[in-house]
């Protein structure tokens, strides 16, 4: 007990800021993940799956469109689940979310919405969560740029 | 007790709560996830590229281009005045000081949306502000600004102006394009002083 009382100012300030991480990392709003993860992620274009993948695909997947339409998904055979983007967080969404059995298939008419989404997922630490393209490249460039060989700069010393 | 002893106890119990932490906070998002959503789900992080067009033809200060694809792709063909920092590199310290300031607007681009997108959410959920995406990316650009023709009789004071517009961000791009890189630092200096000549007026 004296040892106690002697460090009481110690265990106060240890206990106070086991309280702060305690309640940071209950936390569900708080993001955990290294950014780094969605980076290389996002880089490797492992965060991308087609059509055609996931036919082939034999673990299970649920699709979720972010566009807040319930589709019949003509892979799985299932109709998709429809959460909108802008309650991609609410605590019903998040249940379904967190007991979707397999790969989580993000499917939005944008890509924006559902490279948004991805990455907010990524980084709250959910697992398996995949964007569904259209093209194997969606981010190829369907032009060629003709360069003018006629074009020079013009003398700028005097 | 020893105050020494205390301190060295104090320091050891923090040491040990940190050394335990699931998550490095340095490293992860400062951005609360509904914060981050909420900023997400409106439309204001995107510009069209006519408006971007005409940022590009006034010589717009405040804005900052940042193509997000790798260095060949970009060699291969930029939006003037832009710089690359490839996806991979967007955490690296250098570019800290360009992407973490509220000065100038931080316009991301693509080749389309998904990466330039994603590389949004990740400087929006880091806490950088005035981050803005490029609606199309550099195919929109093409589609738009490149490819852009004008058909019909009568063409009316916006179209003219928006005609304009596209035309000379075209010249523009393709001028600094076809420069070798070497050459290109110079371009807008270059154009300035044959405006001004133009225009009669002295350096």
């Amino acid at each position: 007990m004296k040892l106690l009382r002697d460090f009481k100012v110690v265990v106060f300030v240890l206990v106070i800021l086991l309280i702060l991480v305690v309640s940071r990392v209950s936390d569900q709003q708080v993001f955990k993940e290294k950014v780094a993860v969605a980076i290389n992620e996002a880089n490797d274009n492992r965060n991308v799956v087609t059509s055609d993948q996931l036919k082939k695909n034999v673990s299970p997947f649920v699709v979720i469109d972010l566009d807040g339409k319930v589709q019949q998904d003509t892979i799985s055979g299932q109709p998709s689940v429809s959460i909108p983007f802008e309650k991609l967080l609410d605590h019903e969404n998040r249940n379904i979310l967190n007991n979707a059995k397999g790969d989580i298939i993000l499917m939005a008419k944008e890509a924006a919405t559902a490279s948004k989404a991805w990455v907010i997922l990524n980084q709250l630490g959910y697992k398996r969560v995949k964007i569904l393209s259209p093209e194997v490249h969606p981010e190829e460039l369907k032009y060629k740029f003709q360069p003018d060989t006629t074009t020079r700069l013009e003398n700028d010393s005097n | 007790m020893n105050a020494r002893i205390k301190y060295s106890v104090l320091l050891v119990g923090v040491g040990v709560i940190l050394a335990f932490l699931p998550f490095d906070a340095s490293e992860s998002f400062r951005l609360k996830s509904d914060e981050l959503l909420a900023k997400s789900a409106t439309g204001d992080m995107f510009l069209q590229v006519d408006q971007v067009a005409r940022m590009i033809n006034q010589e717009d200060s405040t804005i900052q281009l940042i193509d997000v694809r790798d260095a060949v792709q970009y060699h291969a063909g930029n939006l003037p005045g832009s710089i690359n920092i490839p996806l991979s590199d967007l955490l690296k310290p250098s570019w800290e000081g360009t992407l973490n300031q509220k000065e100038t607007k931080k316009i991301f681009y693509g080749n389309d949306d998904q990466v330039a997108s994603t590389a949004w959410t990740i400087v929006t959920g880091l806490g950088y502000q005035n981050n803005f995406v490029i609606k199309g990316g550099l195919n929109e650009w093409y589609r738009v600004v490149m490819l852009s023709k004008f058909s019909g009789g009568n063409i009316t004071p916006a179209e003219n102006a928006l005609f304009e517009n596209r035309l000379n961000a075209r010249r523009t791009f393709t001028q600094l394009n076809s420069l070798p890189d070497s050459l290109k630092g110079r371009y807008f200096k270059t154009k300035r002083i044959k405006l001004q000549k133009l225009d009669g007026g002295c350096q």
